[in-house]
């Protein structure tokens, strides 16, 4: 059974990736530019929503994977230890948020009505929001968040690694104690981060849960990813025995309180802004409640809730490895969608559009986080195999 | 929990002997026989040989049982006895109601679900018989009670001893 795995000597291979997935990869990136540099000839304003879609969808679930890291090392848990190095395999991304922050520099015209001239000389609530809401202050805070993003990373991270050869079991103190520092900078700089791309599309309109509901969905995501590795690394034999179906299981878990969680801080937005009903606030429902936005907005409903919470209800598909890699593929695609549907109803006179540029940024910036993948365990273990809890993991079994 | 069984009980003192009894006394065959331990013990389950919990059906269905009783007490108080407007929005306002559903929800799924425990459990029970007061601390036990097919005090006496038992003593449980 189950819980007699642990007699299985665990061990690890060194990551090679298929040739297959590198050129998968590569080819994505290829196309990712391909995309861009059309659009920005064609039609530079969908370009560029193309373009801040994709990077807020990713960096959103890269920087998750720290997240899952920090409270695995608040908790101090012990079962995940054995999975914990592919979710910090997500920091890999980090320096492309760097980049991607200081390309958008080109972009902050098309896309934020606070950047544009006309638009601050006839509406003097946006003028007064240009202290904050300015092109230099966006993008110095956006790249300061990159950075602080990239020290953290590079230190949790890094002692992780470290510890593989060492096997010093104070690093997993320091993390601890840098994890409970990290915590709180992220919850705030996040949320800042994304005020500063994605609320300040629509600079008259606020909400005060909007960090949280992009952090929910892009968390949820982040377990669909990590669930994807965690099985295809399995199923290809690089990683033995170290975890098996009672880790998938409890990330199942995970995958479906996130789920819940999107769906309850999504429902706590829409129905303060629904009940009071103020003109300044219902602005941004009432551009995603009409024509074709409607029908974005209850897919969102049904594909990142409903559809996902009743395949994870049942004990049995939370233990299929099928069905979960299914439900995993279904969060993330509809995680894009959710920020594609935060982003576009501002553009194109609010008329649904989807193509070649969204599709390409997509694969894009899937292919960079891919490729950051691939280069980060071509350098370092599948596995933090000297952590300390090692057997706690090992011996991780789910009771009915 | 209605009345109290004879039977043999054999006591261990760690988890890896408990185990390896319970398995083996499993594959002799024994249908009713129970593990008492101080804490949960990984595998235990599997071990004995016992089959999933009913509890998460009855879960499911006061869940779902409290959601159509949410949805018919916002829709029969706002909207049949006593409509109100309020603030001119229709007299069934959805996601006004939600929250009430959702937590309808949660508190029938969560009171049963104990309820439920409880039941199974045969709690409260008022003064048990002890087989032995340190397994509410650190020693194990199995217990096979007399009715049990292919029961024969003798042949577990040795069977016990056999798998490490370190106390083997007739009780109740």
């Amino acid at each position: 059974m189950a819980a007699h795995t642990h007699h299985v000597q665990p061990q690890i291979q060194k990551f090679v990736a298929s040739s297959a997935l590198k050129t998968f990869a590569i080819g994505s990136i290829a196309l990712g530019i391909i995309a861009f540099a059309i659009g920005l000839l064609r039609s530079p304003e969908r370009a560029w929503a193309a373009y801040l879609t994709a990077f807020v969808f990713v960096t959103g679930i890269s920087i998750c994977g720290l997240f899952f890291v920090a409270i695995n090392h608040i908790t101090r848990a012990g079962w995940s230890v054995s999975i914990r190095r592919l979710s910090e395999a997500f920091t890999s991304f980090f320096p492309v948020i760097l980049m991607g922050s200081v390309v958008l520099i080109g972009g902050v015209k098309y896309l934020y009505p606070w950047a544009n001239p006309e638009v601050i000389a006839a509406q003097p609530m946006v003028a007064a929001k240009t202290g904050f809401l300015n092109t230099g202050f966006m993008i110095t805070r956006v790249i300061g968040f990159a950075l602080l993003m990239i020290y953290f990373g590079k230190k949790i991270v890094g002692n992780s690694v470290k510890q593989d050869s060492t096997k010093d079991e104070l690093l997993t103190a320091k993390n601890l104690k840098l994890s409970v520092i990290w915590m709180p900078i992220f919850a705030l700089s996040f949320s800042l981060f994304s005020v500063d791309l994605l609320m300040s599309l629509l600079p008259t309109w606020y909400s005060t849960i909007f960090g949280i509901y992009l952090f929910s969905g892009s968390f949820q995501a982040s377990l669909a990813v990590l669930l994807i590795m965690m099985i295809y690394l399995k199923d290809n034999g690089y990683v033995k025995g170290y975890y098996g179906i009672d880790h998938i299981h409890d990330v199942t878990k995970y995958l479906k309180g996130f789920t819940v969680f999107w769906a309850y801080i999504a429902f706590s937005q829409y129905m303060l802004i629904w009940y009071a009903n103020i003109p300044e606030e219902t602005e941004y429902y009432l551009m995603r409640m009409h024509g074709g936005w409607l029908t974005v907005s209850l897919a969102l409903i049904v594909f990142k809730f409903i559809v996902p919470f009743i395949a994870l209800l049942p004990r049995g598909l939370k233990r299929n490895e099928t069905h979960v890699f299914a439900v995993a593929i279904l969060v993330i695609l509809t995680q894009f969608l959710d920020v594609y549907w935060m982003v576009y109803p501002n553009f194109n006179n609010n008329e649904v559009v989807f193509g070649f540029y969204e599709i390409g940024l997509f694969l894009g910036f899937i292919g960079l986080f891919l490729m950051g993948l691939i280069r980060f365990f071509e350098k370092n273990n599948l596995v933090a195999i000297s952590d300390p809890r090692m057997d706690e993991a090992l011996h991780h079994h789910v009771s009915y | 929990m209605g009345k109290y069984q004879k039977g043999l009980a054999g006591i261990f003192e760690s988890e890896e002997t408990i185990l390896k009894a319970a398995e083996y006394i499993k594959n002799m065959g024994f249908k009713k026989f129970e593990a008492l331990t101080p804490y949960p013990v990984h595998g235990m389950e599997e071990a004995c040989g016992i089959k999933r919990s009913w509890i998460p059906y009855v879960t499911f269905i006061a869940g779902v049982t409290g959601l159509s009783f949410g949805t018919w007490l916002t829709w029969w108080t706002s909207a049949v006895n006593w409509p109100v407007n309020v603030g001119g929005k229709p007299f069934f306002s959805l996601p006004a109601f939600i929250p009430i559903m959702f937590e309808l929800t949660i508190l029938f799924a969560a009171l049963s679900s104990v309820g439920a425990l409880f039941y199974a459990a045969g709690l409260p029970t008022v003064n048990p018989p002890i087989i032995d007061p340190d397994l509410t601390s650190h020693k194990f036990a199995i217990f096979i009670p007399a009715n049990d097919l292919g029961y024969d005090e003798g042949k577990l006496r040795e069977v016990f001893q056999k798998l490490g038992a370190t106390e083997v003593k007739l009780s109740e449980f």
